[in-house]
């Protein structure tokens, strides 16, 4: 079991006193090396769900376990620390650093975790070559057509090496074929390296793609 | 960190309009303060060196209370010994023996009351430039001890001309009656009225014996090679003096007048530093701020990938300090050579002369860059573009990633 969710709960509070409740008591499971869509309507939570495993946000109650490890109830300069180590994300657009190339976005996270120059080249090079970019490392975002902009997004979440890639999305702003061949691409990846990937989504062509669907509904996992 | 540098520089190149218009702000903020600062130095340096060189010395060394009094029983006994002691001083160029006394200049028609100066001739184009401000005529030559200089208006008072005769009276030392006749070899034009109207100078020889002041002095003024060491050298001499009863004073203390309008000016220059640095910071505030609201979503993507607070800090500080390097740079080579150009040619006051001439500053004044003033405006200008990113950089740290995310 890679990841343990039980009876989840997000509860927004806005101007401190209208609460609006996003999930409503979500309990999942999900195994190594999975490859997961979540699907369900716009407002349905999707996305406070990724951001809660992405431990991009507070849970309001429940617990979510990394190998038995519930990060609900760690402190957030940790936290930043584990999203740094196990998590890569792919958001839904503009997801790359402007004033960085290409290449520049990829190696962005390796040296945070301060992997060495030769092998942050090497790892970059071969990612984006894999990601079939390889002619465009030199490139600003602006430079780039958004289906390449989130291969290189997919490229950067996949090169640290995480345990789970969390994809909010990412098809979204795309045609139907770029987004088909984005799909593809992280369907390989996830069968060469292994690597957990959960996505959300509210697209048909996107669900068919996926090995695991779950639906969400108003907060709550629908059989 | 050379990521976040590199982030930083990124971005100021890639607003280049904004971040021209901030830098150029910066720039012409330190170039105006290098030059006023320079402009007010420069006239400064010129007012001191006007009103030392004209009469009064860099130093005066007086017995306890002639400052405030002026009389002939304040004096220096046994002056000559002193003199010579001030004169092994390196940085000293020359002292000069006076005696100061007030008396009654009276011609044939008129009388009016007059500071008496005796002074050696030799010495005293040393130490003053009074001699160059003859105008008609010439300055006392030694051994010439019945010739007399006096104020252009007050020979205009007494009605005479140059060779006419005058008389000197007065009370002497030891309390007799004073008066002595001398024939006029030269007429002073200082543009200072209290000269012009109201000095008579004679040579040393005929003022100890107007004044029955044989071996002593009123005071010793001195002039040094550079003005600026006249306190330090002032109170070196106060020491050597090694008499309770003398004192040596630096110019600031002959005249704390001309003190005080340098004082209330570089008062002055702190409330234009003030504004430049005011200046500065809007500018770079608005830049920077501007840049990090519409950037939000991109620090969000930072912050969620795993960047730390203090490495986002690090790129907004990085960003605002390159503009405000930019910025230095750019106002420094301005300022520098504005300064250096006008102080070659000078700044043309001569519309403000009759003003200008009462505080001792010419028709032009030359600016005059001083690198402790240049080193202050500098460094004041690039602690405010660092102090004044700390906002938008404590704002960009602690966004929530996932509402800056959210908001596209
Ligand atoms: N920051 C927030 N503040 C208040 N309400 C929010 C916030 N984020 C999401 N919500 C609400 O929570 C619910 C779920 O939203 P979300 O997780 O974005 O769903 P999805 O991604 O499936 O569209 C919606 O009703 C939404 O309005
Ligand atoms: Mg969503």
């Amino acid at each position: 079991m890679l990841i343990q969710i039980v009876n989840l709960t997000k509860t927004y509070t806005i101007d401190g006193n209208i609460e609006t409740p996003a999930l409503r008591g979500v309990d999942l499971a999900i195994e190594k090396g999975e490859f997961t869509a979540i699907a369900g309507p716009s407002g349905s939570g999707k996305t406070s769900l990724l951001n809660l495993i992405g431990a991009l946000d507070k849970a309001t109650s429940g617990s979510i376990s990394y190998e038995d490890k519930d990060i609900t109830r760690i402190g957030i300069s940790q936290l930043a620390l584990f999203r740094l180590k196990e998590i890569g994300f792919v958001f839904q657009a503009y997801n790359l650093i402007n004033t960085l190339t290409a290449f520049e976005n990829v190696e962005y996270v390796m040296l945070l975790q301060g992997i060495p120059l030769s092998i942050r080249r090497k790892k970059a090079q071969e990612i984006l070559n894999r990601v079939g970019l390889g002619e465009y490392i030199n490139r600003f975002p602006h430079q780039m057509s958004g289906g390449q902009q989130q291969r290189v997004a997919v490229a950067r979440a996949i090169v640290a090496e995480p345990k789970v890639i969390l994809a909010d999305e990412p098809t979204a702003n795309l045609d139907s074929k770029t987004a088909e061949s984005l799909l593809d691409l992280m369907r390989q990846l996830n069968q060469e390296k292994g690597v957990t990937f959960i996505f959300s989504t509210h697209d048909k062509m996107v669900m068919d793609k996926a090995k695991r669907l779950i639906n969400l509904h108003d907060g709550k996992v629908v059989k | 960190m050379f990521t976040f540098l590199k982030i930083a520089f990124r971005n100021i190149i890639r607003n280049r309009r904004r971040s021209l218009i901030t830098i150029s702000a910066v720039g012409f903020g330190l170039a105006a303060l290098i030059f006023i600062w320079a402009f007010v130095d420069g006239a400064h340096i010129q007012m001191t060196e006007n009103y030392t060189s004209l009469l009064s010395g860099h130093i005066q060394v007086h017995k306890k209370g002639f400052q405030a009094k002026e009389q002939l029983e304040i004096n220096i006994p046994n002056p000559q010994g002193i003199v010579s002691g001030i004169e092994s001083n390196p940085k000293v160029l020359a002292a000069a023996l006076r005696i100061k006394a007030f008396g009654l200049a009276a011609s044939a028609q008129n009388s009016s009351g007059v500071l008496i100066l005796g002074v050696f001739p030799d010495k005293e184009i040393k130490v003053s430039s009074i001699a160059k401000r003859i105008k008609e005529g010439k300055f006392l030559e030694s051994g010439k001890d019945n010739s007399i200089v006096i104020g252009r208006r007050l020979a205009e008072n007494l009605n005479v001309v140059l060779d006419d005769k005058i008389v000197l009276m007065s009370q002497a030392f030891d309390g007799s009656i004073a008066s002595a006749a001398f024939r006029i070899k030269g007429l002073l034009d200082t543009g200072v009225e209290e000269i012009d109207k109201g000095i008579a100078i004679i040579s040393y020889k005929a003022a100890e014996d107007l004044f029955v002041m044989q071996d002593r002095a009123s005071e010793i003024a001195i002039r040094l090679k550079s003005v600026n060491d006249s306190e330090l050298v002032a109170s070196q001499i106060g020491q050597a003096l090694n008499s309770s009863d003398l004192e040596a004073l630096p110019w600031q203390e002959i005249s704390p007048i001309l003190k005080q309008w340098i004082e209330f000016d570089n008062g002055f220059i702190w409330i234009i530093v003030l504004v430049v640095m005011i200046v500065v910071a809007i500018g770079i505030l608005n830049t920077v701020l501007m840049g990090v609201l519409e950037r939000r979503r991109e620090f969000g993507i930072l912050l969620a990938l795993g960047t730390r607070r203090r490495q986002i800090i690090m790129t907004v500080a990085w960003e605002s300090l390159f503009l405000g390097v930019f910025g230095t740079i750019i106002g420094l080579i301005l300022g520098y050579f504005l300064s250096l150009y006008f102080g070659k040619t000078g700044i043309n006051l001569t519309i403000f002369t009759q003003a200008l001439n009462a505080f001792y500053v010419d028709a032009f004044v030359y600016p005059k860059v001083s690198l402790g003033h240049t080193i202050i405006s500098t460094s004041l200008v690039l602690i405010t573009s660092i102090i004044v990113s700390l906002y938008p950089a404590y704002h960009a740290a602690n966004l929530k990633p996932v509402d800056a995310i959210r908001s596209i």
